[in-house]
């Protein structure tokens, strides 16, 4: 899959998250915006909220079905989860 | 001797109607002289006391007739309903019966033979004292079906406390103790039981209005679908006086919706197991699902959040399990509940609880929330393996009849109306359609264990 592509679904993904949030804690997106520890603006929950409505749109968009917080992504040495984009560049390693 | 009481009632009360089967009236004179001819044909039989007897039917005239002739003959009954038709061989293999007594949808009796050979202590322990037993399996939702073993005798003394006669649907099965109960209670206080021949909200709805039925026992599921079908808008249900419901937490939802379509009708909640019998209950109000319970022969006590019995009228023992009790007798429910000073709220199972990241989510909550949703029918919420959270919540949702299904739109909705009443934590993180019926054929929400 293209990158374009990952961030597009990245990005819906956080625009609906965006939707049950009040004003100070929208998301503000980018490929910087930090997905955990404490300078993130989402929290535990809102993470796995995030990985999980990707994978549905991975399924129900592009028939891939993946399980993005597997075991080997937890046990990497640099977390794919820190930021958009090394979310994007895990995805990206693992799909294509 | 163990029925005398019984016996005594149905003379004082010769010439009311006992047990409508059919749409027609049995009277206690009837039910009376047909007790004592089965007493005279199972004499003659070679069915002796201390027999484990198995019995197939439902609720109607001769199977009340010799449920209670087989209880004054020391008999143990075991009594199967068509809902456990899978299951009906492994139940008569764990009971080891030795007759099977079939009572057919026309009301005719028939016997044979089964090669059981029952010795277990909790049976020889029934022989011993010479009393009656009650085999009652449980509904085995997790796992397999356990067989409760109970001195019928015992769990005869509290009928014999009078209290009001009420006219009241059969709902619950007539191999559980949730139906159990409600024919000996009908019996012991000269009270008509109407029988039902199928549990379709509008045909209970009818039987209701036709038989003027004051009383309906069932389950917040069936409530629920009395809601969904909106049956209470074709029959007029204005004799109906008090709907009592248990077995399974009710979602404070449906009960508020329920109560405020018919203030009239008192909501009582009821809890009772399979193991101890019903214990006597007082909701606080018909919108509430506080409730204070034990009554004479039970004590109660919450340990770590969680509700022990102690019950005069417990079983003996499981046939096919270790003993649950503790040393001292409680019985541990796996029921977590809050308290308030007398009251006590039951939460929703102990092995239901979803851990999200450390935080408790009871799935009764959750899907009291989403059944308010316009759109929604049923939902079941459950928890699934998480890499990150441990576990996370799930929602398996049947979308009302007639709802054009855009999936995508209505998780949306499903997701931000969830928010303005949850924590985030407690939002279903995945949502998944399915247009089959979630509960049992004893009207109980079935839950996959995550």
């Amino acid at each position: 899959m293209q990158r374009a592509a990952l961030l597009a679904i990245v990005e819906s993904v956080v625009d609906e998250l965006n939707e049950l949030k009040s004003e100070q804690e929208k998301i503000q997106f980018s490929e910087d915006t930090s997905l955990y520890g404490q300078s993130s603006p989402l929290d535990s929950v809102d993470l796995v909220n995030l990985l999980l409505a990707v994978e549905e749109q991975l399924e129900d968009e592009h028939d891939i079905s993946f399980t993005i917080a597997n075991e080997k992504a937890m046990s990497m040495r640099n977390s794919p989860f820190k930021t958009v984009s090394t979310l994007i560049d895990y995805l990206m390693s693992e799909l294509n | 001797m163990f029925i005398d009481f019984l016996l005594q009632v149905f003379s004082d009360n010769r010439d009311k109607e006992a047990i409508i089967w059919r749409d027609q009236a049995f009277s206690y004179e009837w039910l009376s002289k047909r007790v004592r001819y089965w007493l005279n044909e199972i004499e003659k039989s070679e069915i002796e006391s201390g027999h484990v007897v198995m019995i197939e039917a439902d609720f109607s005239p001769e199977s009340v007739a010799i449920f209670l002739a087989l209880t004054e003959l020391g008999g143990i009954v075991v009594p199967l309903t068509k809902s456990v038709e899978a299951k009906k061989d492994e139940f008569i293999e764990t009971a080891m019966g030795q007759w099977l007594l079939q009572v057919d949808v026309d009301d005719n009796a028939s016997c044979q033979r089964l090669s059981g050979n029952p010795e277990h202590k909790c049976y020889a322990q029934l022989r011993n004292q010479g009393n009656p037993g009650l085999v009652l399996f449980s509904s085995g939702t997790t796992g397999k079906s356990k067989a409760a073993v109970h001195d019928l005798a015992k769990l005869l003394e509290k009928f014999k406390t009078p209290r009001h006669a009420l006219r009241g649907i059969s709902f619950l099965l007539y191999d559980h103790i949730g139906g159990v109960n409600t024919l000996l209670y009908m019996l012991a206080n000269g009270g008509c039981i109407v029988t039902l021949e199928n549990r379709q909200p509008d045909y209970v709805l009818s039987a209701i209005e036709r038989h003027s039925v004051e009383l309906l026992p069932t389950s917040p599921t069936f409530i629920n679908l009395i809601l969904l079908s909106e049956a209470y808008r074709r029959y007029d249900i204005s004799c109906l006086k008090t709907v009592t419901y248990g077995t399974e937490p009710m979602p404070e939802s449906t009960l508020l919706r329920f109560n405020s379509l018919f203030p009239h009708i008192r909501l009582l909640q009821t809890y009772g197991l399979s193991e101890l019998g019903i214990l006597r209950s007082k909701s606080k109000e018909s919108s509430s699902l506080w409730m204070k319970i034990g009554g004479e022969g039970f004590d109660t006590r919450i340990v770590d959040n969680m509700l022990e019995i102690k019950a005069h009228s417990a079983m003996l023992g499981y046939l096919n399990a270790p003993s649950p009790f503790t040393e001292d007798g409680w019985f541990i429910t796996g029921d977590m509940v809050e308290t308030d000073g007398e009251y006590i709220k039951v939460l929703g199972r102990k092995s239901e609880i979803i851990n999200v990241g450390g935080q408790k989510v009871y799935p009764a909550e959750v899907e009291s929330v989403l059944q308010t949703i316009s759109g929604v029918a049923e939902a079941e919420v459950f928890g699934e393996p998480n890499a990150l959270l441990g576990h996370v919540v799930c929602a398996k949702i049947r979308v009302a009849d007639g709802i054009e299904l855009d999936k995508k739109l209505l998780k949306r909705t499903i997701k931000r109306l969830c928010s303005e009443k949850l924590q985030s934590f407690q939002i279903p993180a995945k949502i998944t359609f399915d247009q089959g019926e979630q509960f049992s054929a004893r009207f109980k929400k079935q839950r996959n264990i995550g």
